[in-house]
């Protein structure tokens, strides 16, 4: 009897060590439920530091919303932390996500004699197979595309196939009507100060829109406007804009985060003094931040490894890749 | 009964150690650590509620109540909703992060299991 030639391939869901896994997860779910039911209910009075905020919004800052005294106010120095950490999160995707690049050795040690080698050895032309190859690896990169340029352009009531990268002329009409309210009332909120945290969600909102405008009519059209060079610089004026806020504190009223403005009354547009201008650098800062971070990790690159007969690197990277690969 | 919320939000969070302890697939790791993370949001708003109270806006409180009222008591802890309203977009930030190292091990090792991720043991 022979075996079946073709078995069954099923997706292996690899699991590790259950039975210590649920041993620590029970050992904290105990801890935190005795800790959870220690911890102060419904009926405990305010921390001080909740009431200072209250007390103080609208006398000392002329705020309506308390929440925006602690972001930008009392806990002003670990926003601007905060948002360092935003910023390295976003340096961090968008080195992670670069295309491969040779980070060792000598920079143009492969192409120093290109031209010479090309000269001895000229090698086999490029035939018809690696051209269509080469065309379908472009086309899979989003560089050409079978349609028009324009969405908009595809003429309607054709029987053709809908085309993945924009959605249906009824979906970007909605779009076109629904993102600019977005957009506007984002900024309302920050401006007037009556969103709770101010830029934070500000900068959520526009996310939205933009997501929402990639998604509508594909990377293509958002790419005039999302260009890696606009966001990267609003992203950085937007943390100088933050530094500046909190240094002239220092410099003008002997502390950071202290309020150099003049203050106006609770519900108009400069009442908050710096809060305002904290919160303008936020929605900058979170807005292009996370959407940098997001068109990143969409668009990373097929930059996958070669297989390990193709391989040019070291010993230690072909073994690495033998273990790993497998067509998984 | 807000401390139903509150293990509500330990539940989560230990769905997620437990996600993270037992499973090698790299993308179910994330989902583990964003479930942990989303369950100190569930906590922090859950903490900042009070019996009784408003939200922390103070123009045109509820009727009876002054601005002064609310800011002695009646309203909901303004500090707990600023820390989630800060952990929720430095989460995103940090899940993009962990998104792309996941991408580029894929790349590199033909791999989301993090067993044959070789190079990373001791």
């Amino acid at each position: 009897m022979t075996k079946e030639k073709h078995p069954i391939v099923t997706d292996r869901e690899p699991r590790h060590r259950l039975w210590l896994g649920l041993v620590l997860t029970l050992g904290t779910a105990v801890a935190l439920g005795a800790a959870y039911l220690a911890a102060p209910r419904e009926n405990a009075p305010l921390p001080s530091a909740a009431t200072y905020a209250l007390v103080t919004a609208l006398p000392d800052w002329k705020l309506l919303e308390p929440v925006n005294e602690v972001v930008y106010g009392s806990r002003g120095f670990d926003t601007f932390g905060e948002t360092f950490l935003l910023l390295a999160a976003v340096v961090s995707i968008v080195v992670l996500t670069r295309p491969r690049e040779p980070r060792r050795g000598y920079f143009g040690e492969h192409t120093a004699g290109e031209r010479e080698q090309h000269e001895v050895d000229p090698g086999e032309p490029v035939d018809e197979e690696e051209r269509t190859t080469r065309a379908a690896d472009t086309r899979e990169q989003g560089k050409i595309s079978s349609g028009p340029e324009d969405p908009d352009g595809a003429p309607l009531g054709t029987h053709g196939p809908e085309r993945a990268e924009s959605l249906t002329v009824v979906t970007r009409t909605a779009i076109r009507v629904a993102a600019p309210i977005l957009a506007v009332t984002g900024c309302y909120l920050v401006a007037w100060g009556y969103s709770p945290g101010g830029g934070f969600p500000g900068g959520a909102v526009l996310l939205g829109v933009l997501l929402l405008a990639y998604a509508g009519f594909g990377r293509r059209r958002i790419a005039r406007v999302a260009r890696p060079g606009v966001l990267e610089t609003a992203e950085m004026a937007g943390a100088l804009l933050i530094i500046g806020t909190e240094l002239l504190g220092l410099v003008l009223v002997g502390s950071v985060s202290g309020n150099w403005l003049p203050l106006t009354e609770p519900g108009t547009i400069r009442s908050g003094g710096i809060v305002q201008l904290f919160s303008v650098g936020e929605l900058i800062e979170v807005g292009t931040g996370l959407s940098i971070a997001v068109l990143e990790v969409l668009s990373i690159s097929r930059d996958w490894v070669p297989d390990e007969e193709g391989r040019e690197s070291d010993e230690d990277d072909g073994q690495s890749a033998g273990e790993g690969g497998g067509g998984r | 009964m807000i401390v139903a919320n509150y293990l509500a939000s330990a539940v989560l969070f230990c769905l997620g150690l437990f996600t993270l302890l037992t499973r090698r697939n790299m993308i179910k790791m994330v989902m583990g650590l964003s479930l942990m993370e989303g369950s100190t949001y569930l906590l922090f708003v859950s903490m900042a509620y009070h019996r009784a109270s408003t939200a922390p806006v103070l123009e045109s409180p509820p009727h009876g109540r002054t601005p002064t009222q609310l800011a002695h008591g009646n309203a909901a802890d303004p500090v707990l909703q600023n820390f989630c309203l800060t952990a929720i977009v430095i989460g995103v930030a940090v899940t993009g992060v962990f998104l792309a190292v996941v991408v580029r091990i894929a790349q590199h090792y033909r791999t989301l299991d993090s067993d044959e991720v070789r190079e990373m043991r001791g």
